[in-house]
């Protein structure tokens, strides 16, 4: 009774689904390395790896960002494409007055404001997120597209993109910045009163409610995170390809909640992880690298990623259920 | 003598570790209106949910017109012509009045609804129940005792051999329950059993036949309505030996702690007052509906507020959520500790830690060491089993959830404590462990106020009871002055307040 046991047996209990939804990622992930590497010469090198992660990195700070979204039980932020054109738009646009640094500065602090009116719309006063997110989405992509009047935005200066384009001790650049907002976001939901929160608040409003949990200001919160992301990225984009226009983040919605569902983070809220939201993304992103390299059409690739979100979301159901959660 | 509507044999009940009913028998007649009363978790619930097809018996017979029946669905009950009206309403909001009296049953004239039938089947239903309804209006914008009627009209237009009614007089006010008894009083005469459930006991005199008392799942007696008193009725739901249960612990009382003056929420509580003070376990009782619940959320901010004025250790404060509760020195241990008490995913140590989590953190970065400190104590103090706090709450047993849930507002170390329900749906055992831990609270100088729907339990617990019968409450009883009788006479509104 006093001597507390120096092996804990955390999971006796779990139930073999459990087990399974928790395993079955990386085995996921591993099964499409074996198959892209029987299956295409070229798949298994450093540079084609190495381009894939370099091609996830942009949308990849997003997945971090609308990982707390799902987590907090908020479903999902529907208005990224525009908050990344926001970002994306007035960094180019900006550049010749505030400079490269204060351009992207200014892009990640106006879309900031837009994930803070989410925020409000969906934490505060209650509104349906992805109603709000698409409604705030709509409007931003109107009004970026009235002033910039449907033309593209060009970078004023070619050589700013210099360094998003190159290496750090032989690593992409971009792929450095999609670390840090990993580690970043991990220690965040895993180590911060503000992760244990987020989680609380996903798991169960009512009970992190009475549990004297801003309930509000956490579900809120999740929306500026998706926001502020969604610029840098966007900016990001922008540097990188020296034009923007409105339609620039099309499909990073869908495609950053794909991430972040097939890694098993729950729709239900309060449950998943920044890594695994991340294996997510990397199981999605060389899956559609391997089909490419095989020569699959583009519309049957769409297909398997579909089935993909139905078998991510219905094991979580199904766990959930035999959990008893 | 005539073969009975129903009649229910021996009905057995259990749960997991739960016997619900054990045993219980049930006659109605045809043409008759039968009340089952009983206290909170009696068994009245239990036994209108098998009789719907909802539950199915663990043993026992029904039988209606005396074939024996089995009720395996609520579609079941309905085609032997049981229909329910339940506490908890049942209809669809965006359809009007109209379409819901029919709502399964909609007339039709080929593929389509034949809504001259619909109109002037509905008018009738609604005259003859002598509910003045507009056909068609939207159920989603009527008031809830509206609803209620259109969900007593439906009911009856199923033209059910025995209709069942749960509380159905809750929403109501004393003109529309008259209105109500009306129609019961109709249906009688036209042969219909009628089951009426209340524990509104000056109704049940008034209109029933026949009264079929529940206790602790048992049968505590059936008896005419003729002769009956509510005395009786009383002494039958409660006429149990307090046993000994619940040892009570001598503390010494101090200075008033928690004041609560003319404290109203609009909706369910008027005009409540109360004074908790140190050392002192105060007992808060009352039946379902009676606002219990609602005056402690009001008073930590999680319900609306209209008046009143909160005084802990003689300041004033205006907790506006639970986290300013906890910062004037509230604390609040919910009723439903499913969906308001434990946060499931979390482990017992995140559950501890929850409402302190900033305290024990740097700069928002919680500090792993003391907060495993923190939860390993208090999970020790109050004795969670399995001691092992990194296991997910939804794991453990409900006692040691109540007790984690405990545990989470002790370590944010109050003044007040208030439990809403302590012990509800926890085994012997856990009960036992959760008073004694209560008593050893008190012991340290906290004030407790204990909401509990269980009389033995707040008689033996409590050193003052408060008892609370539709949104008022009564002055305080003393502990000389316990007595199950004069708490359920206050309870049931026989003792005015």
């Amino acid at each position: 009774m006093s001597t507390a046991p120096l092996v804990k047996p955390r999971h006796v209990a779990r139930s073999t689904l459990a087990v399974a939804g928790s395993l079955a990622l990386p085995i996921a992930i591993l099964a499409v390395l074996f198959f892209g590497t029987a299956a295409s010469p070229n798949f298994l090198s450093v540079s084609n790896l190495l381009n894939v992660l370099t091609s996830m990195s942009i949308i990849g700070v997003i997945v971090v960002a609308m990982t707390f979204v799902l987590v907090s039980g908020g479903l999902a932020d529907l208005s990224v494409p525009a908050t990344v054109a926001m970002g994306a738009i007035l960094t180019l646009a900006l550049q010749p007055v505030l400079g490269t640094i204060g351009a992207f500065a200014a892009g990640v602090l106006a879309a900031g404001g837009a994930g803070l009116l989410n925020g409000v719309l969906v934490g505060y006063a209650r509104i349906n997120a992805i109603i709000a997110t698409l409604a705030t989405g709509t409007v931003i992509l109107g009004v970026a597209q009235w002033v910039v009047g449907g033309v593209i935005v060009y970078g004023a200066d070619p050589t700013s993109g210099n360094l998003l384009k190159g290496r750090i001790g032989g690593v992409p650049t971009l792929v450095l910045i999609f670390a840090a907002a990993v580690i970043l976001g991990h220690l965040l939901l895993s180590h911060t009163v503000w992760g244990r929160w987020t989680r609380a608040t996903g798991d169960s409003l009512p009970a992190a409610t009475a549990a004297a949990v801003p309930v509000r200001l956490v579900s809120a919160g999740a929306f500026v995170l998706t926001g502020i992301a969604s610029g840098i990225s966007g900016g990001l984009l922008a540097l990188t390809l020296q034009n923007a226009r409105p339609g620039i983040g099309e499909g990073y919605e869908f495609d950053s909640i794909t991430a972040v569902v097939v890694g098993g983070v729950s729709i239900l809220g309060g449950q998943g992880s920044v890594p695994r939201a991340v294996g997510g993304l990397i199981f999605v992103q060389l899956l559609t690298n391997v089909m490419t390299l095989m020569g699959v059409r583009t519309p049957v690739q769409g297909l398997a990623l579909g089935l993909l979100i139905v078998a991510a979301v219905a094991l979580d159901l199904a766990v959930r259920k035999r959990g008893g959660a | 003598m005539t073969v009975p509507a129903l009649e229910m044999r021996g009905i057995v009940k259990t749960f997991p570790g739960v016997l619900a009913l054990s045993g219980v028998d049930l006659t109605v007649q045809s043409g008759s209106i039968h009340a089952i009363v009983g206290e909170n978790g009696a068994g009245k619930s239990t036994l209108v949910k098998i009789l719907s097809g909802m539950y199915q018996p663990s043993a026992g017979e029904i039988r209606i017109d005396g074939a024996p029946v089995a009720l395996a669905s609520p579609a079941d009950a309905a085609r032997f012509g049981i229909a329910m009206v339940h506490q908890e309403l049942n209809l669809a909001p965006d359809l009007t009045v109209a379409e819901n009296v029919f709502l399964g049953r909609t007339p039709r004239r080929g593929p389509f609804v034949d809504r001259k039938a619909l109109h002037t089947g509905a008018a009738g239903i609604l005259a003859t129940i002598g509910a003045r309804l507009n056909l068609d209006a939207e159920v989603g914008g009527l008031s809830v005792s509206q609803q209620q009627l259109v969900e007593i009209a439906k009911a009856y237009a199923a033209g059910p051999r025995i209709i069942v009614l749960d509380e159905p007089t809750s929403s109501l006010s004393e003109h529309e329950s008259q209105a109500l008894f009306g129609v019961l009083r109709r249906m009688r005469a036209q042969g219909t059993a009628v089951i009426y459930i209340s524990h509104r006991l000056r109704e049940v005199l008034a209109i029933a036949d026949e009264v079929t008392v529940l206790r602790d799942g048992a049968l505590a007696g059936a008896r005419l309505r003729e002769g009956l008193t509510a005395t009786e009725m009383i002494h039958l739901m409660v006429g149990r030996d307090v046993s000994d249960l619940f040892p009570k612990h001598a503390a010494t009382i101090g200075e008033p702690l928690l004041e609560i003056e003319g404290l109203s929420d609009g909706l369910r509580v008027h005009d409540v007052s109360l004074t908790v003070r140190a050392g002192e376990i105060v007992g808060m009782t009352g039946l379902v509906g009676a606002g219990r619940t609602e005056v402690a959320r009001a008073i930590v901010g999680l319900g609306p507020r209209t008046a009143g004025r909160i005084r802990v250790h003689g300041h004033d404060v205006a907790p506006r959520n639970p986290a300013e509760a906890r910062r004037a020195g509230i604390a609040y241990v919910p009723e439903d500790r499913k969906r308001d008490g434990i946060v499931p995913s979390l482990s017992v140590r995140e559950n501890i830690t929850l409402p302190i989590l900033s305290s024990l953190s740097r700069l928002g970065w919680v500090r792993a060491r003391a907060e495993r400190a923190e939860a390993q104590g208090q999970a020790r103090r109050l004795g969670i089993s399995p001691p092992d706090p990194e296991r997910r709450i939804s794991l453990l047993s409900g006692g040691n959830q109540q007790k984690t849930v405990i545990a989470r507002w002790l370590a944010a170390r109050p003044s007040v404590l208030i439990l809403d329900e302590p012990t509800r749906g926890v085994d012997v055992g856990a009960k036992a462990e959760i008073h004694a831990i209560i008593g050893d609270l008190v012991s340290q100088g906290l004030g407790v106020l204990m909401i509990s729907s269980e009389l033995p339990e707040v008689m033996a617990v409590s050193d003052r009871v408060y008892v609370m019968h539709e949104g008022r409450i009564a002055p305080p009883l003393g502990r000389d002055e316990l007595d199950e009788r004069r708490i359920m006479a206050l309870a049931t509104g026989e003792e005015g307040l």
